[in-house]
């Protein structure tokens, strides 16, 4: 049997339509129009001991509600969630017991309290006797060097310090099952790297479940071995992580800042590129933020190189970035057939 | 239930990081205390007993009173409102813990924090600088238990107040209005002696008495007999068991409403 089993499952929310201004907002006070959001709208998939899973997906595409579902914090609106066998929200003690989790963007450690004082609540509150604590307190301290930062107050941490605490900490108790959520979020590179090649340790030593969610595709590439892609509430994607990223790992974005532009620029961009590479270019051109252009191009059909210099050579450009596909055009490309 | 104690100690410790918080209390219950005096001094200047309490009785009732005000004093509503307004919930949800357990255990140790570094002190300052006289009987020795008593009955208001972040954006004016109630219709401020009999007779059935007047009257008067004694100590037990069940009850139902910020 899996570890995770998930059939069909739907999460609704209802919200209040909040009318405009001071007169609306006495208005809500007495009367309110619902609107009923699918947040996770049917979905099915089933998870094994051991595997690495990354759920992505674009910002509110319902990951962490669904992630929030398998923790037991919130109740499915249908459908049927078992982790390990047992429904998450009604044995929530008992359920909490075999998961850990992070979540990005808080801490679950006492942020007065100096690092170790956490780790020591956490094994009471897990039951963990000491024997097992000290031999996991050793292996974390060869993995992360965390016996510099024992005596440290969790607040001067640096975010990276406390993403590693965080992560460390949520496997103390030896748990079935790790959800990541967000864990790379804000980080720079080299503490991302350190992040993946514990979670990657973790995993391989104790065969822990890890169910990560993230908008950066470098994790996925790292670490998953199989991917699941969510948008709006349903999914889109689950299969191999190989075949995601020799597809979207062949993609780059170039970022440009043009010289004197004007409504007719992207056109022209457009119009040159299709004229210099043919129409089976694999590029395509979009205007993002004020004055960036976004040109996105396959590399196995056209080289980042070539396209670079055809337009410095076309255009008045005064900045270049060079970044990796983002997750929204990943969704986008996929929907466009990417994966079929 | 041991699982619940480390997180009484955590919260201990956190209380002696913001070690300075402490000293700003004692200055400000010191003024507290001399204006209290010399008020009440000047009441009593016409007459020795007023509604059967002498000045030192009324002066030890409220000067205990603000001390066990400030050891009550755990800002549990806020904490609690704000994990929930925030989603910080959803850390607790997921431990193995239960909720109202884990809340009352952090609360104890604010509790404990307070009684060391706010409570002996202003208990001490009433001995030495005042001149308040202790009258030694029974009742003393079961001061203690009155007032983990009124601790319970205490944290399941706080606690309730704070479940309120369930349902609203702000928990100011709920917070606020609660301590006003609490404080006047407790004891905290005035002796309830001092009230109409026809409100006396009101405030005996609400919870709020069991806070502070319950275990302040056993220092005031600590000589009577059990027959005073177990009926008041009886009313406190039933009231903290009614308040945690109620407040119990109320949590189950509010979970369901959760909605974390976030999807």
């Amino acid at each position: 049997m899996s570890l995770i089993h998930i059939q069909n499952l739907s999460k609704h929310f209802k919200i209040l339509n909040r009318r405009e201004g001071i007169g609306g907002a006495f208005r809500d006070l007495f009367s309110g129009s619902y609107r009923t959001v699918e947040a996770v709208a049917g979905i099915s998939f089933d998870i094994e001991a051991g595997e690495i899973v990354g759920y992505i997906g674009p910002n509110g595409a319902g990951k962490s509600t669904t992630i929030k579902m398998m923790t037991g914090i919130l109740k499915p609106t249908d459908g049927i969630i078992q982790v390990n066998g047992l429904a998450p929200y009604d044995n929530r003690i008992r359920q909490a017991q075999i998961m850990g989790v992070v979540f990005g963007q808080r801490t679950q450690l006492w942020w007065d309290l100096p690092v170790i004082e956490s780790f020591k609540i956490l094994k009471e509150i897990y039951k963990v006797d000491q024997k097992m604590f000290d031999r996991h307190m050793n292996m974390f301290n060869d993995l992360v060097g965390l016996k510099e930062l024992y005596s440290q107050q969790v607040r001067t941490l640096s975010l990276g310090q406390r993403m590693l605490c965080d992560i460390t900490a949520s496997f103390l108790h030896n748990p079935e099952v790790v959800f990541l959520d967000e864990p790379t979020i804000g980080l720079d590179i080299s503490v991302k790297a350190k992040i993946r090649s514990i979670i990657q340790e973790l995993n391989r030593e104790r065969n822990t479940t890890i169910i990560l969610t993230t908008h950066d595709l470098g994790d996925v590439e790292a670490l998953c071995n199989r991917i699941i892609i969510i948008d709006k509430g349903k999914i889109l994607y689950d299969g191999e992580a190989k075949q995601v990223n020799t597809l979207f790992g062949a993609y780059r974005t170039l970022k440009l800042q043009i010289n004197d532009f004007n409504e007719t620029t992207l056109q022209t961009l457009k119009d040159k590129l299709t004229g210099r590479f043919g129409a089976e270019h694999g590029i395509t051109v979009a205007e993002t933020e004020e004055s960036w252009t976004d040109v996105t191009i396959d590399q196995e059909r056209t080289p980042l190189s070539d396209v670079l210099s055809f337009v410095m050579s076309k255009f008045k450009v005064f900045d270049v970035r060079i970044v990796e596909i983002s997750m929204e055009n990943v969704v986008r490309k996929v929907y466009d057939g990417a994966l079929v | 239930m041991s699982k619940y104690f480390p997180v009484a100690r955590a919260t201990y410790m956190i209380g002696l990081v913001y070690r300075f918080g402490f000293l700003f209390a004692i200055v400000g219950n010191f003024v507290y205390l001399g204006v209290a005096y010399y008020l009440w001094k000047s009441i009593y200047h016409y007459s020795d007993t007023i509604r059967g309490l002498t000045f030192n009785e009324t002066f030890l009732y409220i000067g205990l009173g603000s001390a066990i005000f400030i050891l009550l004093k755990t800002y549990a509503d806020w904490i609690i409102h704000y994990e929930i307004r925030e989603g910080a919930i959803a850390m607790y949800l997921t431990k193995p813990i239960d909720f109202q357990l884990y809340a009352l255990f952090a609360n104890l140790g604010s509790l404990l924090m307070n009684l060391t570094a706010i409570t002996i002190p202003t208990a001490l300052i009433m001995i030495f600088v005042f001149k308040v006289k202790f009258v030694i009987g029974p009742g003393l020795f079961l001061f203690p238990f009155s007032l983990l008593l009124a601790f319970l009955v205490s944290f399941s208001i706080d606690y309730f107040i704070g479940l309120l972040g369930f349902y609203s954006e702000s928990v100011w004016g709920l917070s606020t209005t609660k301590e006003i109630i609490v404080t006047v219709f407790s004891g905290a401020l005035i002796p309830l002696q001092f009230f109409p009999e026809a409100i006396q007779k009101v405030l005996f059935w609400l919870p709020f008495q069991a806070i502070y007047h319950t275990p302040l009257m056993m220092i005031t008067r600590p000589n009577q007999g059990w027959d005073v004694f177990l009926p008041m100590l009886l009313v406190q037990l039933a009231w903290a068991v009614i308040l945690f069940v109620l407040a119990r009850l109320f949590f189950n139902q509010a979970i369901k409403v959760l909605r974390i910020a976030g999807g």
